[in-house]
């Protein structure tokens, strides 16, 4: 018997990569072309473009390798990969986080993936009013992109060395 | 008191269009929020809303037509709600008004979630995009 994952892997296609600084303007134009990919599965994309915002914001805001703008503005770099596979859009976000805060990033996927849609929605109100705002946004992404796709995220922490390690995320969006 | 006006652009679509009138107390945004630093943008606008709520202390009607704002930016509509919501609560007078694409039901999630966190009434409006 053929192992489903490993069909649709090999029906799997990228439609984007890249590797770099997270520049408002680059996320602005990759995310016009992703509303843009076709006709079809118009849900999915309006889906698929919240959480690439959410996602690749998270890196430009928090990756620890950045690079400065004019000494001032902070612009993380990272990976992102767009795939379609079969029945499902992928989306992984890789990027340089601390080694403590690998954890924390972990255990909070952990808390997401083992709520359901109510505790979700319960949970992003509490951290929204909690947030304290200002540049720190509402703190809320990953809750947001498993809302919308209704599918857990998938994480892998890999190390780098005894202070950073490589966080990346996936999350699945289904065509239908 | 000076009026906000700020337009959107193609190239700048991650900055809504801002038109902010106290003379007539009509404050329209619409398009989108997912700028960076979502907090600088939006700082002028809450303070304008204080300015108004403070001392022209007329009718407020608010006009929100995002058709996507990122989370950053759910923050700072829900500073902006719960001052409406403070104006009304010392007997100003609100309207708020959400404009939904009618394709994005997961808009009217967030609304609600809107109301219940700022205890803002919203009327909720659809339109095809």
């Amino acid at each position: 018997m053929i192992d489903t994952n490993i069909v649709s892997l090999m029906k799997s296609k990228t439609l984007l990569s890249y590797r770099g600084p997270f520049y408002i303007e680059l996320i602005s134009v990759f995310g016009m072309n992703i509303r843009n990919f076709n006709d079809i599965y118009i849900n999915a994309r309006k889906k698929l473009f919240k959480i690439f915002i959410e996602l690749s914001q998270n890196v430009s805001n928090y990756s620890e390798d950045f690079h400065m703008v004019n000494n001032v503005q902070r612009i993380g770099i990272g990976e992102l990969y767009l795939t379609e596979l079969g029945e499902s859009y992928s989306f992984t976000t890789k990027n340089q986080v601390k080694v403590t805060d690998a954890n924390i990033l972990a255990e909070r996927c952990e808390l997401v993936n083992a709520s359901d849609q109510g505790k979700l929605r319960e949970l992003k109100r509490e951290q929204r009013i909690n947030s304290p705002g200002e540049k720190f946004g509402a703190r809320i992404g990953l809750i947001q992109a498993v809302m919308l796709s209704r599918n857990k995220l998938d994480y892998k922490v890999e190390e780098i060395d005894e202070d950073f390690s490589y966080f990346s995320l996936t999350v699945t969006i289904d065509k239908y | 008191m000076e009026n906000i006006s700020l337009q959107s652009s193609p190239t700048t679509p991650y900055f809504p269009e801002v038109n902010f009138n106290a003379d007539q107390g009509i404050c329209d945004l619409k398009g989108e929020s997912y700028m960076e630093e979502t907090y600088k943008f939006y700082l002028p606008l809450i303070n304008w809303l204080k300015d108004y709520t403070k001392n022209i202390k007329r009718k407020l009607e608010v006009n929100i037509k995002l058709i996507y704002l990122n989370t950053s930016s759910t923050k700072c509509v829900l500073d902006i709600l719960e001052l409406l919501k403070d104006y009304e609560d010392q007997g100003g007078e609100v309207k708020v008004n959400w404009y939904y694409d009618k394709s994005d039901p997961d808009m009217i999630d967030e609304v609600e979630d809107f109301e219940a966190e700022s205890g803002m009434k919203i009327e909720l409006k659809e339109f095809e995009q």
